[in-house]
């Protein structure tokens, strides 16, 4: 019971969690509610996030809109070390039926979360100038503002009914430098059905289209031409020849080959008029060179390639911080030119932060066939003590085409005032995770005082073993080597009996004398003898390395004279008259007095002295 | 072994409580009252008494935190780590003083608890353990030579093996702490960081800056006026100023 109430309580935290958990958003706006059908509006899908990067929203099929990417823009807010992140993306509609249109649904995906907008209605009106209101040609390019069209007075003036143009605002540039290309595409006459466009190739340069496709009406030659143009932006990558290849248009022209009544093919070419098929016919356009001139020479230290014409501005997302506490510092580069080329400016070192990753975003324009925008660079700084910090300005170099020469900025130097008692300059946490978490640190500190006693018994331990006398630790290790002697001596000892004993007969038969004379003293001689007897046979048996048991006077003469040789004919006499002796007082104790007990012992001692030099 | 561990345990002077806690709470008191510079001269009675005294190295090091003194700070800090690492205050503490400083205690990267492993025991511990080791290993090996061929004499060999083993785990560990960055180790105490010379002389021409607070490797110490000091994560050494730089 108490375990299914528990998965119940787990069940619904969960459930109640999820909606919590839900922080990736999706937002859609555009810049106005209604639009002419020969203008555009701006979408921006605003997408936000906790974490360093959000994904990009799925645009759906727009049947009643030609879409372009415009740009994006990212900012990042952090508060206690967590980030969210806001991305928008902009996107230029231009619609392509009157009416009120629908933009549906946009979905954007993390993998585990899903968001959706709301569907967004936009009323497509009729153009205010009549002019303007040819059918579009469906070359499917970005849209923009009418420019009257060049007099394209070459193929006009061939009395051609279509033809296809192409121009460029410039025949030379620097790279970088934005080059304008119009492709045009006139016609005379109506067309069977929408022309097929394809954009021209480019060699050493880069496009960036300008939406919308621009339609129109102009007199070249005193002809009345119907126009749709195309415009994009070009940006040459190094000096050199840049090419702008032939551009395409296959279109279906009317046949005005009058039909014989009597031709046998009569029935098949009037279907096809009637179906409002005509020849196919591919124009093109005459390729286009531009010559590119390398950037002048004394480029300052800073230049990192940007052409146009910029301005550069830093600021902090606030001015007071807490040390430990994450700060955004922004660099913005603004104007015009190549911004999805620009670099980000040198950052100084600052030891006084500890700066994290950088992140730009990019915002673009396209405002009167110019490429503008701004590109913002954003450091995350971390102040690591406080006081005054000063954030030195920031250089920022670029090259001006329209003077041709270059030109250095500098931001103002950003103040932050950092408070103590901030977070320690950690990491910033880029985890998704930690939505429901209770808790938020919101600075740290270091830890109170402490009042415990002095020391553990451990370091004290230490203290006292590592006082000790460095001397007083040979003592174990000397104490080792003994026992290890020692016990060696010990295995000899038991594996070399006899030496032993051949090496102690002395002592033992001293020792043994000196028991028969206190006997004697006593007045006991018979025990006295008796020692006298079994010292003497225990000394020879010692010498010669046999039982005592085993010995009689003339074996033991005979091993002393083998094991001994250099023993003299005298010592061996004399063994022999005190073994005699000892058995004759041993074994018949009555045949001698008192006075002959210690005689032996006296006999018996010079003996030893006699064997110890002979018997070696 | 049991009873060597207890004798052990009860030859511990009884001085271990040495010094009078209520000193170290009275000094407290002018902490809590925001009197860090009086905190701070009764912090250092008290070290001059019982250097040995983590806690009041630690309270001096609190206690210079807030008079915003992060070099002697974090020297008082590295002091109180040195003798006790396995305090979690004493850890924490001079963790986030290092962290003003741009440092961290543990590298970037490094487990926590392997880090926490690493410096479980301090050097003295270390080192006496090492003794303390030998001694069993001796004492057991000539029990086992004495007791020669009986059971209590491979007993006594076993325990000398062991022992043996176990000490040189505790060189191997005590060579590995060499490496760190509190072995020969010193702290820019001086207000501003230190010059760093190519010389031990003012002749010589300086090339880099320690800033307050940082942590170098003391390479030299015979001169009588310079330390010749190596940053690490900088990869260059010069020559400072003895009395810019606290030697732990």
């Amino acid at each position: 019971m108490n375990f299914t109430k528990r998965l119940l309580a787990a069940l619904a935290a969960l459930l109640l969690a999820a909606p919590a958990a839900a922080l990736l958003t999706v937002t859609a706006s555009t810049d106005r509610d209604s639009v002419e059908i020969n203008g555009n509006l701006y979408l921006t899908v605003t997408v936000s996030g906790d974490s360093a990067s959000v994904p990009e929203p799925k645009l759906p099929n727009m049947q009643s809109f030609n879409v372009y990417s415009s740009g994006r823009s990212q900012s990042i807010s952090i508060i206690n070390g967590k980030i969210t992140t806001v991305v928008s993306f902009t996107y230029v509609l231009t619609p392509r039926f009157i009416g009120l249109q629908a933009i549906p649904s946009i979905s954007v995906f993390n993998g585990k979360e899903k968001a959706v907008t709301n569907e967004l209605q936009v009323a497509v009106t009729k153009a205010s100038q009549p002019a303007a209101q040819q059918p579009r040609q469906p070359p499917s390019q970005p849209a923009r503002q009418q420019r009257p069209a060049q007099p394209a007075g070459t193929a006009a003036g061939r009395g051609e009914q279509i033809f296809l143009k192409a121009e460029t605002d410039k025949k030379t540039a620097y790279p970088g430098e934005q080059i304008g290309v119009s492709i045009k595409f006139y016609t005379s006459v109506p067309l069977s059905s929408n022309p097929r466009y394809e954009p021209p190739a480019f060699k050493n340069l880069i496009s960036e289209d300008l939406p919308p496709v621009r339609s129109g009406e102009t007199d070249i030659g005193g002809s009345r031409y119907a126009y749709s143009e195309i415009k994009a932006a070009l940006f040459a990558l190094s000096p050199g020849r840049a090419e702008i290849k032939a551009a395409r248009v296959i279109a279906q022209i009317p046949s005005e080959e009058p039909i014989d009544p009597f031709d046998p093919n009569f029935f098949q070419k009037f279907m096809a008029m009637s179906g409002s098929q005509g020849a196919s016919r591919e124009f093109s356009t005459d390729p286009i060179t531009i010559d590119i001139k390398p950037l002048p020479a004394g480029a300052p230290a800073g230049f990192g390639g940007a052409v146009g014409n910029y301005t550069v501005t830093a600021a902090a997302d606030r001015p007071d911080v807490r040390a430990g506490e994450a700060v955004n510092f922004s660099v913005t580069i603004g104007g015009s030119g190549n911004l999805k080329a620009v670099a980000a400016p040198k950052f100084p070192d600052l030891p006084d932060f500890k700066v994290f990753d950088t992140m730009s975003s990019l915002d673009v324009k396209k405002e009167g066939d110019l490429i503008s925008g701004r590109k913002t660079f954003t450091y995350i700084l971390v102040p690591r003590s406080e006081g005054r910090k000063t954030i030195p300005p920031i250089k920022f170099a670029y090259f001006d085409p329209r003077s041709a020469a270059y030109r250095e900025l500098q931001t103002n130097p950003v103040v932050l005032r950092v408070e103590k008692g901030g977070q320690p300059a950690r990491s910033v946490n880029f985890s998704q995770g930690g939505a429901a978490a209770p808790v938020t640190a919101s600075g740290s500190d270091i830890r109170y005082v402490s009042d415990k006693p002095g020391s553990d018994s451990l370091p004290y331990l230490a203290a006292s073993v590592l006082a000790l006398p460095y001397w007083t630790h040979s003592a174990p290790a000397a104490l080792l080597l003994l026992s290890f002697w020692l016990a060696r001596f010990n295995r000899f000892k038991l594996a070399n009996p006899l030496l032993f004993r051949f090496r102690r007969a002395r002592g033992e038969a001293s020792r043994d004398i000196t028991e028969a004379e206190n006997l004697i003293k006593a007045g006991k001689p018979d025990e006295a003898v008796s020692v006298l007897y079994d010292s003497f046979m225990d000394y020879l048996s010692d010498k010669c390395g046999v039982k005592v048991g085993a010995l009689t006077i003339r074996k033991a003469s005979g091993l002393v004279k083998n094991r001994f040789p250099s023993a003299s004919e005298r010592a061996l006499e004399e063994i022999c008259e005190l073994w005699a002796a000892l058995e004759l007082r041993h074994f018949s104790p009555e045949a001698a007095g008192s006075e002959g007990a210690s005689d032996l012992a006296k006999k018996y001692s010079l003996l030893l002295e006699l064997l110890e030099k002979e018997l070696k | 072994m049991k009873n060597l561990f207890l004798t052990l345990l009860l030859a511990l002077p009884p001085a271990a409580a040495a010094y009078d806690r209520g000193e170290l709470a009275e000094f407290n008191d002018l902490y809590r009252n925001g009197q860090y510079e009086e905190a701070l001269e009764g912090y250092k009675l008290i070290i001059a008494k019982e250097p040995r005294n983590q806690w009041a190295w630690y309270n001096a090091g609190n206690a210079l935190f807030r008079l915003n003194r992060m070099g002697p700070a974090v020297y008082d800090y590295a002091r109180a780590f040195l003798l006790d690492p396995r305090s979690q205050d004493i850890r924490a503490n001079l963790d986030f003083a290092l962290r003003q400083t741009g440092q961290s205690l543990a590298p970037e990267g490094a487990p926590a608890a392997l880090h926490y492993v690493y410096f479980m025991l301090s050097e003295a511990e270390l080192k006496a353990l090492a003794l303390l080791l030998f001694w069993l290993a001796c004492l057991a090996g000539a029990a086992a030579f004495l007791l020669d061929g009986g059971r209590g004499g491979v007993s006594a060999g076993r325990v000398s093996l062991a022992a043996a083993l176990l000490l040189a785990f505790t060189a191997a560990w005590l060579a590995g702490r060499q490496s760190s960055p509190f072995s020969s180790a010193g702290v820019v105490t001086k207000a501003g960081g230190t010059r760093l010379l190519s010389g031990p002389g003012e002749k010589f021409k300086t090339y880099a800056s320690a800033p307050e607070g940082r942590l170098v490797r003391i390479l030299d110490t015979g001169d009588e006026a310079y330390y010749e000091i190596g940053l690490q994560k900088e990869g260059i050494k010069g020559w400072a100023l003895k009395n810019e730089i606290e030697k732990l």
